[in-house]
């Protein structure tokens, strides 16, 4: 037989799958491997379980306490992170991964994937990240050997009762073959050096069929040798001039001036998108309540655009004026019929919002149970408490007021800014930051970024002499 | 004021730990385990214990974590695991012995669901509906349902009694801040227990760390030990 593929050498292959900007997780054993032979500020982000974000090959002496998802100590790449085992789920759930590489035991035509098993002791298995990466993962790559020790095949034709994962893999990477997973069926891509579509086939416990263009495997990381792209943008118009009428928008911090994201707000009033619907929390009442507003002066909030009739709906916690003498303008334009409203306490809110991004369908909340905001849901006893049944947000653009942020979109809050911002930050399509400082990647501590790149698309700067007072 | 949480020693930390009680052990890979907490409940003895932790793999690990809590397992203190890996494939020792021999409870939750039900537990939310474990061997038994995002199924919130953590720093209030990879279970487990101890490289006093910087403020932290 021809020789395999040593383990380096897949990770290449792998690697070569790669593209700009992705976020990439990886699974221990092979795809750890990927971390070692990626170049140096390659233009992905690798995401450990071991709870780093951005890192790069294993060092003993790293030092940065963050482990890879084999347990080695690495360093973190300039603008990688920190983040907790929460975070990392809801990346994968959320749809924040665009590429999932898994050590699986066994994988079928179809896509299934089974992970960790023993005969010794069937019924007792580990999936540890398995199940997670092959749900989660846009594209889910499995890396592992053709066949296993007893030269059994590791890649068969039906999987048993049991998977970790359905129809989940796109591309296997073995040591003698690149074979890629369609429509149920498995095409022979490419074959390791010295090897042919026979010799794989032979090894191969499910139907193959050899590509038009079968090649010889050759990885190629060139598309990783470029730099980074930074997602600064020169202006408010230029970041969201591509909203298109009609967009769900979320925008919101908390109160008054402290930490909202105003000038984009006046960038989206100037650039008239009408039809919105707005996710916030209070949908403009900083203008009506003085929050320290300066004599003479009106406050920037929501108002400015449903003032400007951009605005047909709102799903807010607080969308009145506390005062009935001083009505907020989306009050006005209430009582005039001219903009709906979802009304949502205020945690609520914030669940949703964070059930958005991170992938969760729908929970179960004791908030608003046998109130008026339980009509026309499902309540539920659990454990002997009511529920009612809640479901995530999303929005096709969130504009969020960060304080710092590097060119990679991490970010960092000031205060009660990072009150609604962060929770919305993961939740939409387009997410842009209002920042009043942008730094290079590797200035941000990366024990103190609250928001990680891999949630923001956009950056802008407030220009100096912006006042969120008009 | 503020001392109250502040214990003199592990042992007394851990000492009022019922039989039969739930404990989640923080840590991933070698990192950020209460390793003196852990020792400490093998001296006190409780049984019965229903450990809930993210374990593997150590096997490389230089670390004496892991195997504290295989001792709790080999001294029979433990009746049930919940854990996405309790032991690395091919060097389950005490444990799958003792699952094998029928005296440990395994209950296997993939890792990001099972963070998710405890972040539900410690954030009083009655249930969630996750898309991982559809179609898998995960699934059996669960609500499974259709949402305009697809197919998901229920999972239902976890709590404990304890939470055993590992925190670079603690102010005397109980505010926490991780390095590294200790950050990985240890805020939400910290907001799942009823009672959480913290293991503190450092301890000061209240204003000494950076409000920003926090990560489990101290409502979360209800006893702090300093690590040996």
């Amino acid at each position: 037989m021809p020789q395999k593929l040593d383990e380096l050498t897949m990770a290449l292959r792998a690697a070569s799958e790669l593209r700009q900007g992705q976020v990439v997780a990886v699974g221990s054993g092979l795809p750890a491997k990927i971390a070692e032979i990626l170049p140096a500020q390659a233009p992905v982000q690798l995401l450990s379980d071991g709870g780093a974000l951005g890192y790069g090959p294993s060092q003993p002496d790293a030092g940065a306490g963050v482990c890879g998802p084999d347990g080695r100590p690495v360093a973190l790449e300039s603008g990688g992170s920190v983040v907790g085992m929460v975070d990392w789920a809801a990346m994968l759930r959320g749809g924040h991964v665009d590429v999932a590489v898994v050590q699986p035991a066994r994988v079928t035509p179809s896509g299934d994937l089974l992970g960790w098993t023993t005969a010794a002791t069937p019924g007792l298995f580990a999936p540890g990240r398995t199940v997670d990466l092959a749900a989660g993962g846009g594209t889910v790559i499995a890396m592992l050997p053709h066949t296993g020790s007893d030269g059994s095949a590791n890649i068969v034709a039906e999987s048993s009762p049991v998977a970790d994962g359905r129809s989940c893999v796109n591309l296997i990477i073995t040591d003698i073959a690149v074979i890629r997973v369609e429509n149920g069926a498995l095409v022979l891509e490419e074959v390791a050096p010295g090897w042919s579509y026979d010799e794989v086939a032979a090894l191969t416990g499910a139907p193959l069929t050899p590509a038009d263009d079968l090649k010889e495997i050759s990885p190629d990381l060139e598309a990783l040798k470029t730099a980074r792209h930074s997602k600064v943008f020169p202006d408010g118009p230029s970041a969201i001039g591509d909203m298109p009428d009609g967009a769900t928008v979320m925008i919101d911090g908390f109160g008054g001036p402290g930490g909202m994201a105003h000038y984009l707000l006046v960038t989206l009033r100037d650039q008239g998108t009408r039809g919105l619907t707005i996710i916030s929390n209070t949908i403009g009442i900083a203008r009506i309540v003085n929050f320290g507003t300066p004599a003479g002066k009106l406050a920037i909030d929501h108002s400015v655009i449903v003032d400007n009739g951009q605005v047909v709906k709102a799903i807010a916690s607080y969308p009145v004026s506390p005062s009935m003498s001083r009505p907020s303008s989306f009050e006005l334009a209430y009582r005039r019929g001219e903009v709906e409203l979802e009304l949502v306490p205020q945690g609520t809110l914030a669940e949703r919002l964070r059930a958005g991004g991170a992938g969760i369908y729908a929970f179960y909340t004791p908030t608003g149970a046998g109130t008026l905001i339980a009509e026309g849901k499902e309540s539920r006893v659990i454990d002997g408490k009511e529920y009612i049944l809640e479901h995530g947000l999303k929005a096709d653009y969130c504009l969020i007021r960060g304080h710092k942020a590097d060119t990679l979109g991490n970010v960092v809050y000031k205060g009660t800014s990072r009150n609604f911002n962060a929770v919305m930050a993961p939740s939409a399509a387009i997410t842009v930051v209002e920042v009043d400082e942008v730094v290079e990647p590797g200035e941000l501590d990366p024990e103190l970024i609250v928001t990680p790149g891999v949630y923001v698309d956009r950056i802008v700067i407030r220009p100096e002499a912006f006042s969120a007072y008009e | 004021m503020p001392q109250e949480k502040l214990y003199a020693t592990p042992q007394a930390a851990v000492a009022d730990i019922q039989n039969g009680s739930t404990i989640l052990v923080a840590g991933f890979a070698g990192y950020g385990f209460a390793e003196g907490l852990l020792a400490a409940l093998l001296e006190v003895g409780s049984n019965d214990l229903t450990l809930i932790y993210r374990a593997g793999p150590y096997a490389e690990v230089e670390s004496g974590s892991l195997p504290a809590v295989e001792n709790l397992v080999s001294n029979g203190q433990v009746s049930k695991l919940i854990s996405p890996m309790p032991y690395e494939p091919g060097s389950g020792g005490v444990i799958e012995q003792q699952w094998q021999a029928g005296q440990l409870d395994i209950e296997i939750v993939p890792q990001g669901v099972l963070v998710e039900r405890l972040r539900a537990g410690g954030a009083g939310i009655g249930g969630v509906f996750l898309p991982t474990a559809v179609g898998t061997r995960f699934e059996t038994g669960k609500e499974r349902r259709n949402f305009s995002d697809g197919e998901a199924v229920l999972e239902l919130p976890l709590k404990a009694d304890y939470a055993f953590i590992r925190v670079a720093a603690a102010d005397t209030l109980g505010n926490a801040i991780y390095q590294g990879s200790s950050r990985n279970w240890a805020p939400i487990m910290a907001m799942a227990a009823r009672v959480t101890i913290a293991e503190a490289d450092r301890i000061v006093e209240p204003g000494e760390l950076d409000p920003e910087a926090i990560i489990s403020p101290g409502i979360f932290v209800n006893r702090i030990v300093a690590a040996r």
